[in-house]
């Protein structure tokens, strides 16, 4: 993967890209947990929550770099 | 401990207990103010060291978006962090293209930005919470963002991404900090307001069923209740990102927040007739009815008292189950019991009453039924067609006030703009970028022009720490951690104004302008000319907007009452002459929120704001017994009857647009003609016997308020004749 993508001529990091659907995929999830109540095994939803998306966005940005 | 006397054991243990009262209330009240603002300080500094990590031009827009997206609660920064985002994206867009437009012309360009700025303040005033707020921030990105890049158009998109850019870091900032320190849940503010709107309504039927008369107690409560739907409100529109049960039980707020509408309005409706009973001579019926009343209110009770949780509503359901199942007996015994000799008139007064009760009753239990649902676990009990039952909160807005509005928004822009060409004044964009947000941000208030005084005087002590922050703490500050300390003290102060509702709106000024002549941005630069300068654009700027808010009165002056009095009446005659009928909840929610945006609620010390919280309160107590009537004529089929219903409704449309004591009088007559009519109908042509009974106690309960004297509509037509 390249390191920046021309999008319509500018230039922008392919990291925002991962960013994105890092951000879309944990929102994916989230619904999932709420809907199946999983965060009620949970002790601290948010940092879980914010961990996931820390995951996410890691494991896409190690694709890229 | 044996050699220790008894009485200074006792002493001590009586000192741990208070002392543990005093740590409890602490934790309660005192702890969760400190905490947030230590939240927002966090965060501030969060996103400052952030943006000077990543070199962004402005740090000061990131602590900005901050201060402005927190909230004590979660779900609300959150839901505030989405639709600035949204409003300040669509902003950038605009500008591109207004600049890439018109980027040579300024008159063009500002005469583009006034239409939009107009157009987005329009937005803002038709929706609600905050969907109104990204409307206003789509317009005022407009001056952040479009103004400077038309200056130097080569820049543009550097302007717009850096914008967008230490946007996004604020708000990543404030959504996680909120999130993760010590995190407030929405869903325990929005049960407490629950419960307490429950409890609150029980009490209210406990008071009036033990003293029917001192009902002016009644009203306040009535009022208070047409807050809370608007805030439980604004809270469910919030919980779209939490994680908690408020999320699952959105459709059930929602619903239970027009139950409780229904609720509330029948109760009126019930109360009126109750007072009106006890003013006539002949108490037996009203005897009767406060009986039957009496019964109903014991089955809302839970030992003795108001059910506070859900646990105990779930109780109260049963007992309503109960009641409502006995309620035909009950009915019966108080009608053998009526002694022969009252009038027709009289009795139909009770069939009245009873009616009223009896829809009282059914929607009260409803409503209780909902409410304990939220006990009952949830996945068992979704069923599939709970989501698409639940009815949205629609919008209703007065087309004349939101443009108005939005004709606001754009002359103060022209007016800074003009003295910016004009004088050719360097500040002049500082200028013009805070007008064109303290104009149109505070549009949606209660009352915009005390908000712009208090925003004024946050603007005053803004100023003045931004000076002492700036001048004498920025200049001795090295590193990080000194910048940190430097700013930290005014942050702190605003942050505090902030969690005070009185001054609320203070600590917003104080943030906005301390945060926007601060100091430094990539490094420290700034001087006293430059700094005064912007200073006097700054309170300029908000002087000019108070002075649009003072001229273009939209919420306190008396025409803008006049209006809503007429929009409030408006629905009645809808409710009586479109041909389709216009549904309950529409008229229920429409007639709350035309009060609630004029904000008359909130200002029910004023005589005049009174009045027009007694238009609300007829035009509900009217318009359901015409939506109710309405209903019952269609099973009618006779086309004289039909006739003689359509005119009655014709004549309480016509008092309604236009309230006279003629009209009253005509109203009255003809209603009374169609029972008259009615009665003989149904005995020449053997109409439905329930459907008969049903179509008169309507028409009685619409006769007797237009009959009673006390009401806004014969008062209103009085000064209406004494004028003349």
């Amino acid at each position: 993967m390249p390191v920046e993508i021309a999008l319509l001529d500018a230039l922008v990091p392919s990291l925002l890209f991962a960013f994105i659907a890092a951000g879309v995929g944990s929102l994916i999830l989230d619904w999932i947990f709420v809907r199946y109540e999983i965060y009620g095994y949970l002790w601290y939803p948010a940092l879980f929550r914010l961990a996931l998306f820390i995951c996410l966005f890691a494991v896409l940005g190690l694709c890229i770099y | 401990m044996r050699f220790i006397p008894n009485f200074i054991i006792n002493r001590k243990a009586h000192d741990l207990v208070l002392l543990q009262a005093a740590w409890r209330e602490w934790l309660t009240e005192d702890a969760p103010i400190i905490a947030y603002i230590f939240k927002v300080l966090l965060a501030c500094l969060l996103a400052m060291w952030l943006s000077l990590r990543f070199e962004l031009d402005q740090p000061r827009t990131a602590m900005m978006t901050v201060a402005i997206v927190m909230q004590f609660r979660s779900g609300m920064v959150f839901a505030k962090s989405y639709y600035r985002f949204l409003g300040t994206s669509v902003g950038i867009l605009v500008s591109f293209l207004l600049v890439a437009l018109f980027a040579q012309e300024r008159v063009l360009f500002l005469v583009c930005m006034g239409l939009w700025i107009g157009l987005c303040t329009a937005g803002s005033m038709i929706f609600r919470n905050f969907q109104s707020y990204a409307f206003v921030l789509a317009g005022y990105t407009l001056c952040i963002v479009g103004l400077p890049s038309a200056i130097t158009p080569e820049l543009t998109f550097n302007i717009g991404v850096t914008r967008i850019s230490e946007i996004l870091i604020g708000l990543i900032c404030a959504t996680l900090v909120s999130d993760l320190i010590f995190p407030q849940r929405m869903w325990n503010v929005m049960l407490a307001a629950v419960r307490r709107r429950f409890k609150d309504f029980s009490d209210l039927l406990q008071t009036t069923a033990t003293k029917p008369v001192a009902s002016t107690t009644a009203t306040p409560t009535l009022l208070r209740f047409l807050g809370d739907i608007f805030s439980l409100e604004t809270f469910q529109a919030s919980t779209g990102m939490e994680n908690d049960k408020s999320r699952l039980h959105r459709q059930k707020l929602s619903r239970m927040n027009n139950e409780f509408m229904e609720v509330s309005t029948s109760f009126h409706a019930f109360e009126q007739l109750l007072r009106r009973q006890h003013n006539s001579t002949q108490p037996q019926v009203s005897e009767a009815l406060q009986r039957v009343y009496q019964a109903l209110s014991a089955a809302i009770m839970v030992e003795g008292r108001s059910a506070q949780t859900e646990q105990e509503a779930l109780i109260v359901s049963r007992k309503l189950s109960a009641f409502r199942n006995q309620f035909s007996a009950k009915l019966h015994t108080e009608r053998a019991q009526l002694s022969a000799d009252i009038s027709a008139s009289e009795r139909l007064d009770f069939e009245t009453g009873c009616e009223l009760l009896q829809r009282l009753t059914d929607e009260l239990y409803v409503y209780t039924s909902t409410y304990a649902s939220l006990a009952a676990s949830q996945g068992s009990n979704i069923s599939p067609t709970e989501a698409a039952s639940a009815p949205k909160l629609e919008m209703h807005f007065d087309p004349l006030a939101v443009t108005l509005a939005g004709i606001r928004g754009t002359l103060s822009l022209a007016i800074l703009s003009a003295l910016w060409i004009l004088t050719d004044w360097r500040s002049g964009v500082e200028a013009i970028t805070l007008g064109v947000i303290s104009s149109t941000l505070f549009a949606t208030t209660p009352s915009p022009t005390r908000t712009i005084k208090n925003f004024m005087i946050g603007a005053i002590i803004g100023t003045l720490l931004a000076y002492f922050c700036n001048f004498h703490l920025l200049t001795q500050a090295h590193g990080f951690w000194m910048l940190a300390v430097a700013v930290a003290p005014c942050i702190i102060i605003a942050a505090w104004f902030t969690t005070r509702p009185a001054t609320a709106i203070v600590g917003a000024g104080v943030f906005m302008v301390y945060l926007m002549h601060i100091g430094f941005n990539s490094a420290y630069n700034s001087n006293p000319v430059t700094f005064i300068n912007d200073a006097i654009a700054d309170l300029l700027a908000v002087l000019i907007s108070g002075i649009m808010y003072g001229l273009i009165d939209l919420s306190s002056s008396r025409w803008s009452r006049q209006r809503i009095a007429k929009s409030l009446r408006n629905l009645v005659v809808a409710a009586c002459r479109d041909p389709v009928a216009l549904r309950r909840s529409r008229l229920e929610t429409g007639a709350r929120e035309l009060v609630q945006r004029a904000g008359s609620a909130q200002r029910i010390g004023d005589k005049e704001d009174r009045i027009v919280m007694e238009w609300l309160l007829s035009t509900l107590e009217i318009g359901h017994a015409v939506i109710a009537l309405r209903e019952y004529m269609q099973v009618v089929e006779h086309p004289y009857i039909s006739k003689m219903l359509s005119l009655g409704l014709e004549s309480v449309a016509q008092l309604y647009d236009e309230p006279s004591e003629a009209y009253r009088i005509h109203a009255i007559n003809t209603i009374d003609h169609a029972m008259a009519e009615i009665n003989q109908a149904n005995i020449e042509f053997n109409l439905p016997q329930a459907n008969q009974h049903q179509i008169t106690v309507m028409l009685h309960f619409i006769r007797s308020a237009l009959l009673d004297e006390e009401s806004v509509l014969a008062a209103g037509t009085q000064n209406k004749l004494e004028k003349h």
